[in-house]
């Protein structure tokens, strides 16, 4: 079952150009979604159109298989969600804070000493929120997503403002949560290694268009079908003609060959005929684009 | 009342704990109260050859109500329903309300309600800074008496209950601005504005229509030198109705705001 599903989301601001044109989503039930984006991509108002903060102007929306206009509170009281930057209550302690969503949640006081303490935030005391660092503002707003137990957690660039230490300890809870408890967990960044250690889904978006939604598997295979083949001989040039003749597209690319991923057959094949050749193979290895530059591919076509 | 209602109700209550319209709150309710008893204790002859007047505490609160009623309510009110409203803008907080499993209208009006409460209390402290004022120096200098009239607790209450009335309107312009506007200066200056403009049409003869002149006519028909701008019309009800319509108005603008965080 998806517990996100959204079909053909349009949405635009002003008369101008959509900010989204007919987006696509698909939150598998239990997975970590990596939502990708550059920014200005249009991750964030793919995310308020789906917790319904802006007017929905096309498309549907469902949210753990029900229409979320026809659901709103009842689907609400189940997703924890963190939008753009946290919400903080600045004259408030953290526990003041949380107890103002624990209220609204109508869910058990004593959460709010858990959900600090998931955050690393107890013992801030009556310390008021605006002498918070951005980190910790940061976590009291994890904090408030986590509180009421959601099964599906809306997290927007949610490491913003960590230090490295607390994004791995962030991370590490995001997924515990995902595996000890199965919160489903839609996740956004602009950072793609953020993501890749993280995310069982991933959803690329680039000026209001989703270019890859998939597994990150087969994103990764995607990655492997684009990789190429170096090549370093004794004499490059004469390799290339060599190899040129035989039907293949090689390249000279910083002082190496250049061809196509192949077939292991393939490759033993291509070093035999150099060696017969005469030429003296120093090295044949694979190279394999990051997903980075997948990702840089993708996004600037 | 739902149990909803009453858990809203309180998320929004806590949101006020040491805000500034808190202390406003407490500030404005004794404020003059303090003057005034500052006052009768230094000019302490006046005082005690005022103790024995039958109406006493008319006089006194009267004194109180002067300033109160033709600026310091309204600008109290201004300032504390913008300032509670605009809790959520400043904090960039609206998303955080608008994801939690509450219906829009139950948030509406268990904001509406936090400032009532509020305006309640302010009357509440304001009346027991009114008796402070009276009978404190009493306490303090052994000249002057304790005043021999009794507090006029009925008479307090229907005053300070036409003030609340007259100061509804107030309320339910500036939380429907102040809703509607990101920045705090627009519902502050909105209000400003609408004081002046009431303080300058209370002495015309349609001055009822401006719907923040009611707290000063209520002062002088008090003092029993109504205005004539308010002699024809009942300006309690006219006050109830401009809320009812700016409830209403702010009601429907809020439910149908297209950005809701
Ligand atoms: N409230 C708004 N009014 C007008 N334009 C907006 C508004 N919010 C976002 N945009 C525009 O929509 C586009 C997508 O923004 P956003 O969803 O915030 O991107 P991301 O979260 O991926 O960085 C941007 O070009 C941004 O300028
Ligand atoms: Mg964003």
């Amino acid at each position: 079952m998806h517990t996100i599903e959204a079909i053909g989301l349009t949405h635009h601001f002003s008369k101008e150009i959509p900010v989204l044109e007919n987006i696509e989503m698909r939150v598998r039930e239990g997975s970590i979604y990596g939502f990708l984006g550059p920014n200005g991509a249009g991750k964030t108002t793919t995310l308020r159109l789906m917790l319904g903060l802006l007017r929905k102007q096309g498309g549907e929306i469902s949210i753990f298989g029900k229409p979320f206009e026809k659901h709103r509170t009842e689907l609400l009281s189940n997703i924890g969600s963190l939008i753009e930057s946290p919400t903080v209550y600045g004259h408030l302690t953290a526990t003041e804070n949380l107890t103002v969503w624990q209220k609204a949640y109508r869910c058990p006081k004593n959460r709010i000493p858990e959900a600090l303490r998931l955050v690393g935030l107890h013992g801030t005391g009556i310390k008021k929120a605006h002498q918070f660092s951005l980190g910790m503002k940061q976590r009291l707003g994890i904090a408030a997503a986590l509180l009421h137990q959601p099964s599906l957690l809306v997290l927007d660039e949610p490491t913003n403002g960590l230090d490295p230490g607390g994004i791995i300890e962030i991370r590490e809870m995001l997924r515990n949560l995902n595996r000890e408890e199965g919160v489903t967990i839609l996740i956004s960044s602009h950072l793609l290694p953020e993501i890749e250690k993280l995310a069982t889904d991933v959803g690329i978006i680039h000026r209001g268009k989703m270019l890859f939604q998939g597994s990150l598997a087969s994103l990764l295979l995607r990655q492997h079908q684009a990789s190429r083949i170096a090549i370093e001989t004794s004499d490059n040039a004469a390799a290339l003609q060599l190899l040129a003749g035989n039907g293949l597209d090689p390249r000279i690319e910083a002082g190496c060959i250049n061809l196509a991923a192949a077939e292991k057959p393939a490759i033993a094949d291509i070093n035999r005929k150099l060696v017969q050749h005469g030429l003296d193979v120093y090295r044949i290895a694979t190279v394999e684009d990051d997903l980075e530059t997948i990702f840089m591919n993708l996004t600037n076509q | 009342m739902s149990t909803s209602f009453l858990h809203s109700f309180q998320s929004e209550w806590l949101k006020t704990r040491r805000s500034l319209a808190a202390w406003l709150v407490i500030i404005g309710g004794f404020f003059l109260p303090f003057i005034m008893l500052v006052g009768r204790t230094v000019y302490h002859e006046k005082t005690s050859a005022e103790s024995t007047s039958p109406l006493f505490w008319e006089n006194l609160a009267g004194q109180c109500w002067q300033f109160m009623a033709l600026f310091l309510l309204p600008m109290g009110v201004i300032l504390a329903t913008s300032l509670i409203t605009q809790i959520e803008f400043r904090n960039n907080a609206w998303k955080q309300v608008h994801t939690t499993p509450q219906h829009f209208y139950t948030l509406f009006w268990s904001k509406l309600m936090v400032i009532m409460v509020m305006v309640v209390q302010f009357f509440i402290l304001f009346n027991i800074g009114i008796y402070l004022a009276g009978a404190v120096p009493a306490l303090l200098l052994g000249t002057v008496d304790y005043p021999s009239q009794p507090f006029p607790f009925m008479y307090m209450l229907k005053t300070s209950g036409r003030f609340m009335l007259d100061i509804l309107p107030v309320v339910g312009l500036q939380y429907l601005i102040s809703l509607q506007f990101k920045n705090f200066f627009v519902p502050l200056g909105v209000g400003i504005a609408m004081l002046m403009l009431s303080l300058v049409m209370v002495e015309w003869k349609y001055g009822y229509i401006v719907p923040y002149t009611y707290s000063p006519y209520n002062f002088f028909e008090l003092r029993g030198s109504a205005m004539s701008g308010s002699k024809d019309v009942n300006i309690h009800w006219l006050a109830l109705s401009y809320f009812a319509f700016f409830t209403v108005l702010s009601f429907v603008l809020y439910i149908s705001k297209k950005e809701k965080g």
